[in-house]
């Protein structure tokens, strides 16, 4: 993963308002990379440009190998698909799926073949096995991030994107969700790109980026 | 703040969200259709008002079946009144080789004595008022029997023995009614040239009438004097019966489509009504949180709802507006009045029902928002009381008003809101029920693809949503399945009830010197097994020796049939069509006895038991009968059939009588009536084809402004379905976040939307195909009286349209969410 001289505008009540300015970075495959700083200093906004979530106004971005630049939303969707994985501070689950139904998404998306089984598998190894047909409402937080996590594995994705996973979660609960996701990165030499304001957290990355103002302070 | 600054603020901006769109939408319908047939159904009764009068073409008219006594004519001299006689009948009328059924007006001088005949020079061309009326001679067609027999300006009519010229159109003429009698075009001649016809013998079917005018105190007089037997008196406050009866009939029509409109406009506006309010609870608790008043939020909410009443009930009243004169120009001529201006008023009840309708169903969800507690701006579970019961309950009771103001009747309103409660009840279990059905073909639609899976998915999520949806649609479309396919359906069902062969032609009026030579004349043409029917006519006057007269039965329907002449037939033989029930029938033995076999409806309405005697007055010669057996009969086999039969020699040779049949005559044959009306003048053809196709016409018309007023209902039925749609949005918006987010891409995404909606279409057109097929049964059993079996192609119909306008609307109002960015997901986390 690469983004050389990456900036962002955004329009604010007429005026441009720069979000991130002119950041370089290199990821490596199977690295893991804590993006940390304060409210405001466009942490999330890079994860969402690295993962092609968004185009930058200037600069390139490449994603396993791949340009994004030139590619259109779909396009970069199907990158996506089978390549990537995410973990949300909200969970974002679907309400109206369960459990299995969820875990399979991307696994049908990327057009990977024996879902149901990869998905059964991949919620026996996050501790669920009895929960695959329960939905997200009867589901606790920490039982519905250990299914977003079951979820963002489950297609053996190269890279993982994770924001503020344990955001809404309490400490005990967040400890046991981090411990998980390590173990499953560590387990399948997943590439780790991590937004936290844990400073912890962000300890246990294998490369720590910082951000102020959009600029990048210290790699 | 200034509370109308923060409303009007506030307002354009959930206008610009689209949050009030269906809010302002709904009302726009329902003031729409309420203005709309108010509108029209006050024109016409303007109409009735301004034009009864004229519409009479006198101030009193007498009417009878036989000609009219000497003694009125006498009368109306000594009090100085004027009086004018007009004969009325059918026959057939030819010109060259075309002939057509015409309603004959014979009018002396002096006719109309109030209002004008209108003539025009040629068809479609400017009438003026005519003065006086045809020459001897000369005749005066309306613009239908031109076209029929495609006549030019000065072509000879053959009518009868007569032959006349024709001198004008008529397009307008006093006492000209849109009931059966008068469904036939009109042919106006001078009286002076009835007798040379040759159409009226003794015993004619013909209406001979009086029309009187002069002086309001002479005419008083003369309406205090008895009337002679069998003879009405018309005054011009009842002029028009049929026309008050037909739109009376279809207005409680159209004003069940309307009210269909406006209860699914109801829903809608508080479905997106309970939607805005459940958005507007961020903005109260921080409003709250600042400072701001509960009277200050319920001033701006109640501002903003009588600012966007005031909009929709404008819009509304605009939108009546012109759709009241499409209304008025489809059957207006049918009607054949000339309808008044619109008066406003209608419209303005039209846009305080709009205000009324916002009070019940859009203040009570949106004040509720009003209880969110300040908390709400740190913990977003926090939504304080929502005042469900409450709300139902105004809800509730403004849909009773509605229906009240609209009936103007308490029970009826009640019956309607239960039917409603029912219909919906049954439609909303219905897709219940199918919901719960397609819940396993979503756990098998893997092998369907991604799109399927999430389509259906959606839909078993959103179970509660999908089943109003399902039934606010299911209910529009059984509106419209009902109106265009199912109404098709049973009238060829009907038509096809009748064999090929079924007689389309009536003779009546054959007089008893005539009957071997029409035999004859039948005979010579390949109808020699042609049956003629002998039939007199009676009045009842005793029943069991105990005099009657109309006053001696309760009900109103046996008082009049009491006062008309009954037809009594007799025979040995009994027709096919005619089965006995009860006794015997006399068959060969019968001839010459004194007994009757009486049909279920003369039974129902004389309470008669086998034995009763009946003595009936044949024009002065009375005679009595015993009641030998009874009958029913298919009255709808198009032969001649009698509510009373006697065996032969029963009735006295002394009793006038007349014969009639009818027969099945091919279109190509039809220059044979021709040589049977030029031969036998005074008999009259009734062509059944011909009225069949003009009953068929008026039908028409009247369902095809059912249908436009039903189009209300249906835009209704969309509303709902859009509220229900736009509900969710904020939920799809994310979740097609989150789908572009894990990969998916806008082509998958819309195959979902499109797989989700077009299984609702299907299930709503399947609940409305089901419905509908329902009532269509209920309609065949009961009112058509025929078989009527499953119609696989309405359900196909069904089915088919709803997902096409499901999938159709869901993707015009969603289709921009598909546009969602995928870094919408990290935004809201």
């Amino acid at each position: 993963m690469r983004a050389s001289g990456v900036s962002k505008q955004v329009s604010s009540g007429g005026q441009p308002l720069t979000i991130l300015d002119h950041v370089d970075l290199d990821v490596a495959a199977g690295e893991s990379l804590a993006i940390v700083g304060s409210s405001g200093s466009g942490k999330t906004t890079l994860l969402s440009l690295l993962a092609g979530l968004d185009l930058p106004s200037s600069g390139e971005i490449a994603l396993a190998g791949t340009s994004l630049n030139g590619l259109d939303e779909d396009a970069r969707a199907a990158l996506r698909a089978g390549r990537v994985g995410f973990v949300f501070q909200s969970f974002q689950l679907l309400a109206g799926f369960t459990a299995l139904e969820n875990v399979m998404l991307p696994v049908e998306l990327a057009g990977l073949g024996d879902a149901r089984a990869r998905a059964t598998a991949a919620l026996e190894s996050v501790g669920l096995s009895a929960r695959l047909g329960h939905y997200p409402q009867q589901l606790s937080g920490g039982e519905q991030q250990r299914v977003a996590l079951a979820r963002a594995f489950c297609g053996e994705p190269q890279i993982l994107f994770a924001d503020e996973p344990t955001g809404n979660l309490d400490t005990i609960t967040g400890g046991h969700i981090i411990e998980l996701m390590f173990e499953l990165n560590r387990a399948r030499n997943t590439t780790l790109v991590l937004v936290t304001h844990d400073a912890t957290l962000a300890a246990r990355c294998g490369r720590r980026l910082t951000l102020a103002s959009g600029r990048v302070q210290a790699q | 703040m200034n509370v109308f600054a923060f409303a009007w603020r506030r307002l354009r901006r959930g206008w610009r969200s689209g949050e009030l769109l269906i809010v302002m939408l709904a009302l726009i319908i329902a003031v729409a259709a309420t203005g709309t047939v108010h509108l029209f159904s006050e024109r016409v009764r303007l109409a009735i008002g301004e034009q009864s009068g004229d519409t009479l073409g006198a101030d009193l008219v007498y009417r009878a079946r036989d000609p009219l006594p000497a003694s009125l004519q006498a009368s109306i001299d000594a009090l100085g009144l004027h009086g004018t006689a007009t004969t009325l009948f059918s026959s057939v009328v030819f010109a060259g080789d075309n002939s057509a059924l015409a309603s004959v007006k014979a009018v002396g001088s002096g006719y109309p004595l109030r209002g004008a005949i209108t003539l025009a020079a040629a068809p479609f061309e400017d009438g003026h008022a005519a003065h006086g009326v045809p020459a001897p001679g000369e005749a005066w067609a309306d613009a239908r029997l031109w076209q029929d027999l495609q006549l030019q300006p000065g072509a000879e009519l053959q009518l009868g023995r007569l032959h006349l010229k024709l001198r004008g159109v008529i397009t307008d003429e006093p006492g000209k009614g849109a009931g059966f009698d008068d469904l036939a075009p009109r042919l106006l001649i001078n009286a002076d040239d009835l007798a040379a016809s040759g159409l009226l013998g003794v015993g004619s079917r013909a209406q001979y009438e009086l029309g009187v005018s002069g002086a309001r105190d002479a005419l008083a007089r003369l309406r205090a004097e008895p009337l002679a037997d069998g003879v009405k008196l018309t005054t011009p406050q009842d002029a028009r019966p049929e026309l008050r009866n037909s739109t009376r009939s279809a207005g409680q029509f159209l004003d069940i489509a309307v009210l269909a409109a406006t209860l699914l406009a109801c829903a809608a506006v508080a479905l997106s009504a309970r939607q805005y309010g459940e958005k507007l609870r961020d903005e109260i608790a921080l409003l709250k949180c600042l400072g701001a008043r509960r009277g200050f939020l319920t001033r701006a909410l109640l501002l903003q709802l009588l600012l966007l009443g005031l909009a929709a009930g404008a819009a509304g009243a605009l939108l009546a507006y012109g759709a009241q004169e499409l209304l008025a120009r489809a059957l207006g001529d049918l009607l054949k009045l000339d309808l008044p201006p619109p008066p406003l008023l209608p419209l303005l009840e039209a846009a305080g029902l709009g205000l009324l309708l916002l009070l019940g169903f859009a203040a009570p969800p949106m004040l509720a928002a009003r209880n969110t507690p300040p908390l709400r701006v740190f913990q977003r579970s926090e939504s304080g009381s929502t005042a469900t019961r409450a709300i139902t309950l105004i809800a509730m009771a403004t849909a009773a008003a509605l229906l009240w103001l609209a009936t103007g009747d308490v029970r009826l309103a009640g019956w309607v809101l239960a039917g409603a409660g029912g219909a919906l009840l049954a439609l909303a279990s219905c897709a219940w029920l199918l919901v719960r059905l397609l819940t396993p073909l979503r756990r098998a639609a893997g092998g369907g693809g991604f799109a399927w899976r999430f389509g259906l998915g959606n839909i078993a999520r959103r179970r509660g949503a999908t089943i109003a949806q399902v039934t606010a649609l299911g209910l529009a479309l059984l509106a419209l399945l009902l109106v265009s396919v199912v109404r098709e359906d049973l009238l060829s069902s009907w038509q096809k009830k009748l064999p090929p062969d079924t007689p389309n032609q009536f003779l009546i009026n054959v007089q008893t010197e005539e009957l071997d030579a029409l035999k004859s004349f039948f005979a010579a043409h390949g109808y020699a097994d042609l049956q003629l029917w002998p039939m007199a006519r009676g009045r009842l006057i005793a029943l069991n020796g105990k005099p009657v007269t109309a006053d001696s039965f309760p009900d109103p329907e046996t008082q009049r049939w009491i006062n008309r002449d009954f037809n009594l037939s007799w025979s040995t033989t009994l027709n096919p069509d005619n089965r006995i029930t009860q006794g015997r029938w006399w068959g060969e033995a019968g001839r010459g006895k004194p007994l009757l076999s009486a049909d279920a409806y003369a039974i129902e309405r004389l309470n008669l038991k086998l034995g009763d005697t009946m003595t009936l007055d044949f024009a002065g010669e009375q005679q009595t009968f015993t009641v030998s057996s009874f009958r029913t009969v298919d009255w709808d086999s198009f032969k001649p059939n009698f509510f009373l039969l006697a065996p032969p020699g029963a009735v006295s040779d002394l009793v006038p009588r007349q014969y009639l049949t009818s027969f099945y005559l091919p279109h190509e044959q039809r220059a044979l009536l021709r040589q049977l009306v030029t031969q036998f003048p005074n008999v009259t053809v009734l062509d059944i084809d011909a009225l069949m196709a003009q009953v068929r016409g008026i039908v028409d018309r009247i369902v095809r402004a059912v249908e436009f007023i039903f189009a209300f209902t249906l835009a209704a039925g969309l509303a709902v379905l859009l509220a229900t749609i736009e509900g969710t949005r904020s939920e799809r918006v994310r979740e097609t976040a989150l789908l572009r987010t894990l990969g998916a891409g806008t082509g998958l995404i819309a195959r979902g939307l499109i797989a989700e909606y077009a299984v609702i279409g299907a299930l709503a057109g399947g609940v409305a195909a089901i419905a509908a097929q329902t009532l269509a049964w209920v309609l065949a059993a009961n009112v058509f009286h025929i078989a009527y079996g499953p119609r696989p192609l309405l359900w196909l119909i069904g089915t088919a349209s709803g997902a096409v306008v499901v999938c159709g609307l869901g993707w015009l109002s969603l289709r921009s969410t598909l546009r969602t960015p995928p870094n919408t997901v990290l935004r809201q986390s």
